[in-house]
């Protein structure tokens, strides 16, 4: 049946009509008449016309409604998307042009389809996309379709630094940095305020003690990092530390120490019975009864401040040394997520000096604050003590500088982890920042507290290291 | 790098067809926007977007904020609110999302969830069944937001103890609402003791803590 038949004979059904048997003669020759020929051909003709318009501008709309992601840009990092036609089912795309990608840094270049430069400028862009489809007659106005392209700005240069409140009656230095002869070794320290809190002007949560308590020979190094969720934790630190000093300011004296050094003495021949014991039973003895003492203090303070303990919630490392004619000894005590370390002389060996509160979530740990630490079954364990021939570096460190470092636990473990940092603090870095431990160079703690400005992504806490050599 | 991983659970019931999903998803490309602009965000913020009605919807698998792009949020003209379904959805996620630390691997911060909501769950035993499980996520804040008359603040309370009420979930509202969600965003990413959640910033005068 001809096109022109069936039409008409579409056009009788949906009228309802019904071509009788006896009209069936009729209904050929009407078929057949050109005159009726040429009006359905025109119908036909017109239909297809519209038919083509409309399934054009349905292209066209589908194309302009179609979700394109390219992906964000960053200010100052190299950026290339291409708009791959072909993956967008855009080959019927005749001409089309790229327009409000007027960013300093980035072009589109035709030829690749592809935006691509160095973005100088954030924001949110809103590019037009004009196109013309192959079924369009080229005079056609190009149409308009909108894609967005996001370019983050450069986390370096949105971080701030705002003088912390010097009047605020806990106010401490925002960074500060030190060196020390320790007995005969020296001690070279910088605790300086992280990126997020000097970007809200608060305060530097870390700090540190130290000192040479010349009537026993010992000498001590106290680290401790105040809670960022606590907001009188810059004062925990501080109390913490300064109560570890005072308290072996008191209490270590030599008629205390004399039972020790002979133990010890013993320990080094190799003779007496269970004389680790003891000696493990004297580390403990002292050590965490100076560890409740800066316990106490702190809640001293909560009771004279009228604030609650835990906002004064701070971790805290500690080690004692000191030079024997076999040795030295070292004695430490830690909680929370901060670090010691001793290197042997030929950096052979590490020899970590306490274990690490860390929770199943990042910044999750304990504090001296918690009276519970005192009363777990793990708090023995929170003491060592350890004889070495002599030590290369004896290095305590917050979470600031242990998180960017070192990342994990286990690398602290590894020799090669703090050979890496030893060589990282000689100047094999990005800045070629170099501290010269060296305890004739002038500038060494100047040039700890510029090392350890060093840029980590995501890791802005207050950051200390201390270290003995 | 430890993140921070947020997650958004949003009522797209019926209830919130016209003008709530649309001053939502302003309020939401406002709020990604002022987060771009904080560094720490930058540097380890990921968030994950899903959306509730009749189905449950990961309209953005959990993505950094730097690679992140909020797309329209829409919703039904109408059905039912299935909240506990959602929680559902959002234990597994989190279960095999949330990376905890161990030795060799960096935790990540603490979790956060923001749930908003305009009615009340339509599956209440599922929802009921859930809680507990939620809770056991140890998320570092779950606060949720109750929008307009219809909301059941009781029902939430269940869930967590930060609960806030919006009397309406027009766009100045959202606004502030999820100026007040950055805000304590940007708390989420700071020592604390293992078992503490997260300090939450005191809520702007249109928003009303529920007690």
């Amino acid at each position: 049946m001809s096109e022109i038949k069936s039409y008409i004979k579409n056009l009788l059904v949906r009228r309802q009509i019904i071509v009788a048997e006896d009209r069936r003669k009729l209904f050929e020759d009407f078929v057949a008449n050109e005159t009726n020929c040429t009006a359905v051909q025109q119908i036909l003709d017109i239909q297809k016309m519209l038919m083509d318009k409309w399934e054009l501008q349905n292209r066209i709309a589908d194309i302009q409604q179609q979700p394109v992601s390219i992906p964000n840009g960053t200010v100052g990092k190299r950026y290339e998307a291409i708009l791959d036609f072909k993956k967008l089912g855009w080959d019927d795309i005749a001409q089309y042009e790229l327009a409000g990608l007027e960013l300093p840094g980035l072009d589109f270049i035709k030829e690749t389809n592809t935006i691509t430069g160095t973005p100088a400028q954030s924001g949110d862009l809103k590019i037009t996309f004009r196109f013309r489809l192959s079924d369009e007659p080229e005079d056609t106005p190009l149409k308009e379709k909108q894609i967005s392209l996001i370019i983050n700005p450069d986390p370096k240069t949105l971080w701030k630094n705002i003088d912390s409140d010097r009047t605020d009656p806990f106010w401490k230095e925002d960074n500060i940095a030190a060196f020390d002869k320790l007995g005969d070794k020296h001690i070279v320290v910088a605790s300086k305020r992280g990126r997020s809190h000097a970007t809200v002007g608060s305060f530097r949560d870390d700090d540190f003690a130290y000192k040479y308590y010349e009537a026993t020979g010992w000498s001590i190094v106290v680290v401790a990092d105040g809670a960022g969720s606590a907001k009188l934790s810059r004062q925990g630190s501080k109390i913490a530390c300064k109560a570890i000093v005072d308290f072996f300011t008191e209490n270590f004296n030599q008629e205390s120490l004399v039972e020790f050094d002979q133990t010890l003495l013993h320990y080094k021949k190799g003779t007496g019975e269970g004389i680790l014991k003891k000696l493990s039973h004297f580390t403990y003895n002292h050590l965490s009864k100076a560890a409740y003492s800066a316990h106490l203090k702190l809640a001293e303070a909560a009771t004279e401040t009228g604030a609650n303990l835990k906002d004064f919630h701070s971790t805290l490392i500690f080690t004692l040394f000191k030079k024997y004619e076999f040795g030295y000894a070292l004695l430490s005590f830690g909680v929370g997520d901060c670090p010691i370390a001793v290197l042997d002389k030929g950096l052979s060996e590490v020899t970590l000096m306490n274990w690490l509160d860390v929770g199943d979530f990042g910044g999750g740990t304990r504090f001296i604050t918690m009276p519970e630490i005192f009363k777990d079954d793990k708090f023995s364990t929170r003491f060592k003590f350890k004889l070495m021939d002599d030590f290369a570096y004896l290095v305590l460190m917050t979470d600031g500088i242990y998180d960017p470092k070192f990342v994990v636990e286990a690398n602290l473990e590894k020799i090669e982890k703090w050979k890496e940092f030893m060589n990282d603090l000689q100047g094999n870095n990005e800045n070629n920042d170099k501290v010269e431990l060296d305890a004739g160079n002038k500038d060494i703690a100047s040039q700890l507290s510029t090392w350890m400005d060093f840029w980590s992504a995501g890791n802005h806490d207050d950051r200390t290291l201390a270290i003995v050599f | 790098m430890r993140r921070l991983p947020v997650y958004f659970l949003l009522d797209t019931s019926g209830s919130m067809f016209g003008e709530p999903i649309q001053a939502l998803n302003n309020a939401l490309s406002g709020m990604v926007n002022t987060l771009r602009m904080d560094p720490q965000a930058l540097d380890s913020l990921w968030l994950s977007i899903i959306t509730f009605d009749r189905e449950i919807k990961e309209v953005i698998p959990l993505t950094e904020l730097v690679s992140f792009q909020l797309p329209e949020i829409t919703c039904p003209q109408s059905g039912p609110t299935h909240t506990g379904k959602a929680l559902e959805v959002l234990y597994e996620k989190v279960k095999t999302e949330v990376r905890k630390g161990s030795t060799e691997q960096k935790g990540d911060w603490k979790p956060l969830l923001f749930i908003f909501t305009d009615g009340k769950p339509s599956d209440l035993q599922l929802y009921r069944e859930m809680i507990p499980k939620i809770k056991s996520l140890n998320f570092g804040a779950v606060v949720a937001c109750a929008a307009g008359h219809l909301a059941d603040d009781k029902m939430l309370k269940e869930l967590t103890d930060t609960v806030v009420h919006l009397d309406t979930a027009d766009s100045s509202t959202l606004k502030t609402f999820f100026k007040w969600v950055s805000d304590t965003i940007e708390q989420g990413n700071k020592s604390m003791g293992t078992q503490e959640s997260v300090a939450l910033p005191p809520p702007p005068a249109q928003i009303n803590l529920v007690i």
